[in-house]
């Protein structure tokens, strides 16, 4: 048994380690700029940095040694952007590019003063054209009337090149800026990364380490704690649905008995039809109906909040109510698969009642499906009721939830989503555990 | 298994007409199937009012033009160019009308009577219009999200099946994992990141439900590839695609044609779930909206949206629901045993 265990155990390592896969994907490689999503288009650069600097997302994806800064941008695929306001250059729209006309000095605009004592790297793009004998394009990279930096330019045909260099530690005006004479320069492209930590001071990292705290950073939103808003959604969510859960499946199981029990004839089949029109009314409708009726129309208990146990009454009837369709059918199928099995027939023969059968042979028998879908249904205790708490207003996890999702707070929403999946996985080992108590034979497999 | 239905002496017929002739005999699946047809019919019937007032306003890319040239020809979208399309029309002098003839009101003093056979909104809005507009979202919702799910659950299910060995373990790590995320949080975050909107909802929706279909057909593939069949199809030196493709898929393709039906509900409750939250379909009227808009009005006793639009929902979900039952029984009795889905 004890190998079983520790089998099963290591079984659910992948599984965790791909449900943190999933969702550092999710959320860091394809969500886009959730800077962006949350601080809105108006944010000024600088408002941006800081969030990505708080929350890991100027450091490089995986690793790698530079991360992004907002400090430039540019894409002049389109728009000359920030080079519009540098008086001299010229914008070419097809093919995209910034040209910067021989005899003058071109200062890069940068949207906010780069952080002291730290290592940039500008990525350049460029094409210095026409006939070079004369003058020279160089790249300067300043810092007061200190010069950090230079690059010649070369002339001829595309080139990218990298300027690495480090801000002094004091805090002074840095800038960077082309000077050019001779032949023009040509841009095809120009962006500035920042230096990481070490090379394998990445998102993924952070992530990592984040999950390992079980610090799962702060709210955009309310400024707290991801963690302690988790935890104190928790029991208000159990309060909720621990209740519907149970009382359910005790009701469900003893349906899908009575119909089993009655097989053809009119109430199994009165049953079976209730079930199919129970479960095709809409989720959403069981709520608004459920609200407006009990206790808006008959005042049997308030609408909305969540202050007392009467509170609770009416989303626990309304998430009984729209479960059990579904749920019957599940186990009545269930019940009857075992009906039909040469024990049952057995013990019929042996002259066991039809109530004795029933529930002692083949309720114990239905116990391994409707234990599977005990677990199914427990990611439901932790989020399943995303609607139910929004239109009561109990402040449970999948409030939390859902507004975080309304105002786009990213990190609320990935620590729910990562805390649900690894509840699930640890579900599923639980039963598997069950399994191997309740049946030998799962243990030698 | 359990309720083994009494077919009749098959004698050489295929799978699908014998199952066919199953269903014809079933009333209530035949009634659903109805029932389907006509909300089929009024999802393009929605379609077409749709692009004849917006053809002309899209923007499509530069292959697409002359195919848009020629929907505006065959709609005529030239004749209503720059209305506003019925569904979207405002009026607040008819705001809240009951179902049935209302009386209204001209510039110059002439009452005329028009006809809501659902009322109207908030926004003096034609219910019934919207209801329509409703119902194309639905099909839309349930076609494209089938389009995604179905053929990564074939691909990954065929591949896992068929080739076992590492392609196997790490199919099934990957669809356990998917099933491990929360579902309906899952869906909410992909549309997150991927945006507000319909594509939000293809890619929550589609990305994730594909997971019981593709553990379905790696165990039917794993059954079928010790089957004689495939082996002789082996030994004539046929090659992986086409055994997997000509071969094993047609003998599985009912569960396909099942979990379709379905998954085609459980889709079109989900979106009306995410537009209600507001993260579903923006600027169109959604089953899903127009129920956040009327669940307020109900209170004052305004009924008519909402009954009328859960009844859309219902009526459909009901028969898809039903239909899909009845085609489980007559193509694949052993399937009965299917947890929902989302």
């Amino acid at each position: 048994m004890s190998g079983y265990i520790i089998r099963r155990i290591l079984y659910m390592i992948p599984t965790v380690l791909g449900v943190i896969l999933i969702t550092f994907v999710l959320f860091n490689v394809a969500g886009g700029d959730p800077a962006m999503l949350k601080l809105g288009k108006q944010a000024t650069a600088q408002c941006l940095e800081e969030y990505d600097v708080q929350r890991g997302y100027d450091k490089p994806l995986i690793c790698g040694l530079w991360g992004k800064t907002r400090a430039y941008w540019s894409d002049f695929r389109f728009s000359a952007a920030p080079w519009g306001m540098v008086r001299g250059t010229v914008y070419t729209n097809n093919p995209h590019r910034v040209i910067l006309p021989a005899g003058g000095e071109y200062s890069v605009p940068l949207s906010f003063s780069l952080k002291p004592d730290t290592c940039y790297r500008w990525r350049l793009d460029y094409r210095r054209g026409g006939p070079c004998d004369a003058g020279s394009a160089r790249f300067v990279v300043t810092s007061g009337t200190n010069i950090v930096k230079t690059v010649l330019l070369d002339a001829g045909s595309w080139k990218k090149q990298y300027v690495e260099f480090k801000t002094p530690g004091e805090p002074g005006k840095l800038g960077s800026s082309f000077a050019v004479s001779g032949a023009a320069v040509e841009l095809r492209s120009l962006a500035l990364d920042k230096r990481a930590g070490s090379f394998f001071d990445s998102q993924l990292l952070f992530f990592l380490g984040q999950i390992a705290r079980l610090d799962f950073g702060v709210s955009a939103e309310t400024n707290q704690k991801v963690s302690t808003m988790i935890l104190g959604g928790i029991v208000p969510s159990l309060i909720l649905t621990v209740p519907i859960f149970f009382i359910g499946l005790f009701v469900q199981v003893l349906l899908a008995l009575a119909c089993a029990y009655y097989r053809d004839r009119f109430i199994d089949r009165f049953f079976v039809v209730i079930s199919v029109v129970l479960m095709s009314v809409p989720y959403l409708v069981w709520i608004i109906g459920g609200q407006y009726f009990f206790a808006y129309r008959l005042h049997l208990f308030p609408v909305w909040g969540f202050e007392s146990l009467k509170y609770v009454v009416l989303p626990v009837l309304v998430g009984f109510f729209s479960g059990i369709g579904g749920g019957l059918r599940f186990y009545r199928t269930v019940i009857l698969d075992e009906v039909y099995k040469d024990y049952v027939r057995t013990a019929f023969a042996k002259g066991v009642s039809r109530r004795g059968v029933m529930l002692k042979h083949v309720l114990k028998n239905a116990m391994i499906p409707i234990l599977t879908s005990v677990v199914m249904a427990i990611p439901f205790l932790y989020t399943g009721s995303l609607l139910l708490e929004t239109f009561f207003g109990i402040p449970g996890l999948g409030n939390l939830s859902v507004n975080a999702i309304l105002s786009s707070d990213f990190d609320v929403v990935r620590a729910a989503v990562l805390v649900g999946a690894v509840i699930y996985v640890a579900a599923n080992l639980v039963t598997d555990l069950c399994y191997a108590f309740v049946d030998p034979r799962v243990r030698l497999r | 298994m359990t309720q083994e239905s009494e077919k009749p002496d098959a004698g050489g017929r295929s799978l699908w007409s014998a199952a066919w002739h199953t269903l014809e005999r079933n009333w209530l699946a035949m009634a659903s199937l109805g029932i389907i047809l006509v909300f089929a019919v009024t999802a393009v019937y929605g379609e077409i009012v749709y692009w004849r007032y917006n053809v002309i306003n899209a923007n499509p890319p530069a292959i697409l033009v002359p195919m848009q040239k020629v929907f505006i020809k065959v709609l005529m979208a030239g004749r209503v160019k720059g209305q506003i399309p019925p569904y979207q029309r405002q009026d607040l002098d008819l705001q809240y009308r009951q179902p049935g003839w209302s009386s209204v009101k001209a510039f110059d003093g002439t009452i005329k009577t028009r006809f809501f056979p659902m009322g109207t909104d908030g926004l003096g809005r034609d219910v019934f219009q919207r209801i329509i507009q409703g119902v194309r979202i639905a099909f839309q919702v349930g076609i494209i999200t089938s389009l995604i799910a179905i053929p990564i659950a074939i691909l990954l299910g065929c591949l896992a099946g068929y080739f076992g060995g590492w392609i196997d373990d790490l199919i099934v790590w990957l669809y356990s994992t998917v099933a491990s995320m929360p579902a309906l949080l899952f869906i909410l975050s992909i549309s997150l990141v991927v945006g507000k909107g319909l594509a939000g909802v293809y890619l929550g929706i589609g990305l994730t439900t594909w997971v019981y279909l593709c553990r379905l057909i790696r165990g039917e593939v794993l059954k079928h590839k010790e089957l004689a069949y495939i082996k002789a199809a082996r030994v004539m030196g046929l090659g992986d695609g086409r055994i997997i493709f000509r071969h094993i898929l047609p003998n599985i393709f009912h569960l396909i044609i099942i979990n379709f039906s379905l998954r085609f509900p459980a889709a079109i409750e989900t979106e009306v779930i995410m537009s209600f939250l507001g993260i579903g379909v923006q600027n169109e009227p959604s089953w899903g909206i127009m129920i956040s808009n009327a669940r307020f009005r109900l209170w004052y006793g305004v009924w008519w949206e909402l009954v009328f639009t859960t009844l859309a929902i219902f009526l459909i979900v009901l028969a898809f629901n039903l239909l899909g039952d009845a085609l489980r029984d007559a193509l694949d009795p052993r399937l009965r045993k299917q947890p929902e889905e989302v």
